[in-house]
């Protein structure tokens, strides 16, 4: 089963601690704690940035601290006006990241969750040729069947429309995987139980399994959000129309426009930075979780 | 039960036929939105720019196109920024990966050991490679500046992402030897700035990994292996390491797949500069597909992306023989 990276090591009894022993513990947590704000210091920097007047935010030597700290910066970046993409555009592609990766995490969710079941639990023929196949899928490398896809979808007619970012990404062979090999961890009888009382299969996979799987599912829902919010060259590819725009290819685009305008720039990349922080620390346990079961899809 | 004993066997197994026969057909319905999905956009999209490959496809909007066997294949092969790609990329692979893969070693080690709130320090860790492709690309074009943090902190004065000079060229200037050629001068300054940027955000994530296969290591192969007198740098190397063996080739592998796609950071940065020392061949393949009129050529481009994958999967191929291989010493 999954490697749990919250496994701490076993100390039994505290032994007394020579000198020696101390400066070293002391020499690793000096290390460790540098180590852990050098790793912050670019957010913490731009943060700090966001605040500043632009002349400010790009003066040499830098400063540290804002001289003055501007607020309105942030209030200022959410409405920005753009002609063609209209008012408030980061708000919108704000909007449009948050709708379209909650749409990716829940179709995902139930249609590999689904598959997992009969992977997992169901005998039927061509099973393991099927599942190979799947296995066999996720070595293929992204960006190779993603630009000439285009030539695909452009003839679909889905270019400039959010097609192509939804349909494709119903299912993920990474989690099919990751669901299946966690079906199977857990004990049949339950759902023996409730299939035996006449539940359907449907049913025992609905009422029984998905509730029990609540850990893996939350790790691959954060998963699949985290993947849909920042991508980049997805959008980047299918979508034209600046209205339409997620936050990451919204943010090169003002960068491209505005250049000039790097406290701007800081804000909206905080825009896109600061959620998916906030969703890593409220679930970071689940995260670990996920880091080694992305190992595990390796082996 | 009981009652029915004499014809028990003989309809149980037709029953039991038939119950093989729904939940096969329960287990197709299950997984049909899959397969459909799937077999639709992964097998057909992969079938579909595999045959583009082979014609004369310029604009993705363009209706008609020949067949033309393997030319675009050659022509890829000639081409020249193609080739500029290939070499950028490869200096990309060796360094990333090496670097990150050591780093990420080293920093589990640190934190693998008996302190006291390693959890807080494994989460802070952790956080910064959470964050979007984009928003680093943002946060170190900015640290790049030439009145940026990068330059304030070394003392140096030096445009991060506009200077094509290589580390080879660079390094070998002060002996009176001129180096030219794209292989011999070496990654450029800028792309070496973008390999930092990378790195530093990869050994994090990658750490994690390796801490919980360190911690899986169990207590008592240390403890005999300081009887027999082996500890430190020696314990290191001829029991950590070789037990670390297959998480290492899964993020030199991880690392290998990651690096020869690498795209995001080469766009929004630096497109490809200066002088095309950051050009990626995922660039390239993006450029000629979605490119403007004349430069377009979405065959070629389908036909690089091919070629660009079976380089990727013969390197990975190379490193899980080669190391799982020399792993049969210990």
């Amino acid at each position: 089963m999954a490697v749990s990276a919250e496994r701490r090591p076993v100390v039994l009894a505290e032994p007394q601690r020579t000198p020696r022993e101390m400066t070293g513990i002391i020499i690793r947590y000096a290390l460790i704690t540098l180590l852990a704000i050098l790793v912050f210091m670019p957010f913490i920097l731009s943060f700090l940035g966001t605040f500043k007047t632009n002349p400010e935010v790009t003066a040499y030597p830098p400063t540290f601290l804002p001289t003055e700290w501007h607020f309105e910066n942030w209030v200022n970046t959410w409405s920005v006006q753009i002609s063609g993409a209209g008012n408030n555009v980061f708000a919108r592609w704000f909007f449009n990241s948050f709708w379209l990766a909650l749409l990716n995490m829940v179709t995902e969710l139930f249609f590999c969750s689904l598959a997992a079941y009969a992977f997992a639990r169901m005998r039927f023929p061509g099973k393991d040729l099927i599942f190979a196949f799947i296995i066999a899928s996720m070595a293929i490398p992204g960006a190779v069947t993603l630009i000439p896809g285009y030539v695909f979808y452009a003839r679909l007619g889905w270019v400039n429309t959010y097609l192509p970012l939804i349909v494709p990404k119903l299912v993920v062979p990474f989690g099919l995987f990751m669901l299946s090999q966690f079906f199977k961890s857990i004990p049949k009888e339950l759902e023996e139980a409730a299939y035996m009382d006449g539940a359907s299969r449907f049913r025992t996979y609905w009422n029984v399994a998905i509730p029990l799987s609540r850990p893996a599912l939350i790790t691959l829902a954060i998963i699949q959000f985290q993947g849909s919010w920042n991508d980049f060259m997805g959008p980047l590819l299918y979508l034209r129309d600046p209205k339409l725009l997620t936050l990451t290819v919204g943010l090169n685009f003002f960068k491209t426009q505005y250049a000039v305008e790097w406290n701007k720039i800081l804000v909206g990349s905080m825009f896109n930075a600061i959620p998916i922080l906030i969703l890593f620390f409220l679930f970071n346990k689940y995260y670990m979780e996920g880091a080694s079961y992305s190992g595990l899809a390796g082996q | 039960m009981a009652a029915s004993t004499t014809s028990a066997p003989r309809s149980g197994s037709a029953r039991s036929r038939t119950l093989a026969r729904n939940e096969a057909i329960n287990a197709y319905l299950f997984i049909a939105p899959y397969l459909i999905i799937a077999g639709i956009f992964t097998l057909g999209l992969l079938t579909y720019a595999f045959y583009i490959s082979f014609t004369d496809l310029k604009s993705s909007l363009s209706r008609t196109s020949n067949f033309v066997g393997l030319t675009n294949y050659i022509n890829a092969f000639r081409n020249a920024e193609f080739q500029i790609s290939l070499i950028n990329v490869f200096w990309y692979f060796v360094i990333v990966t090496t670097l990150q893969t050591i780093g990420a070693i080293l920093v589990a080690m640190l934190l693998n050991s008996k302190l006291k709130g390693l959890r807080f320090y494994r989460t802070m860790f952790y956080a910064p490679s959470v964050a979007s492709s984009a928003v680093i690309s943002m946060i170190f074009l900015w640290l790049y500046l030439r009145t940026g943090w990068i330059n304030y902190l070394f003392h140096t004065n030096i445009a991060w992402l506009q200077d094509a000079r290589g580390l080879f060229q660079i390094l070998l200037a002060p002996l009176g030897i001129e180096v030219t050629g794209t292989f011999a001068k070496g990654p450029s300054i800028t792309w070496m700035a973008l390999m930092f940027m990378n790195i530093f955000t990869t050994i994090p994530s990658l750490m994690v990994i390796f801490l919980a296969a360190l911690q899986d290591i169990p207590a008592y192969v240390y403890e005999a292996a300081e009887i027999d007198g082996s500890t430190g740098a020696h314990a290191f190397f001829n029991i950590t390491l070789p037990l670390l063996r297959p998480v290492i080739t899964l993020v030199i592998v991880l690392g290998t797949i990651g690096t020869f796609q690498v795209f995001d950071q080469a766009f929004i940065m630096t497109q490809g500069g200066p002088l095309k020392t950051t050009y990626t061949p995922v660039l390239l393949i993006y450029n000629k597909t979605l490119g403007q009129a004349t430069s377009a050529d979405a065959s070629l481009a389908a036909a690089m992306a091919f070629i660009l994958a079976a380089i990727i999967f013969i390197f990975t191929i190379i490193q899980r023989r080669y190391i799982e291989s020399s792993s049969e010493r210990f």
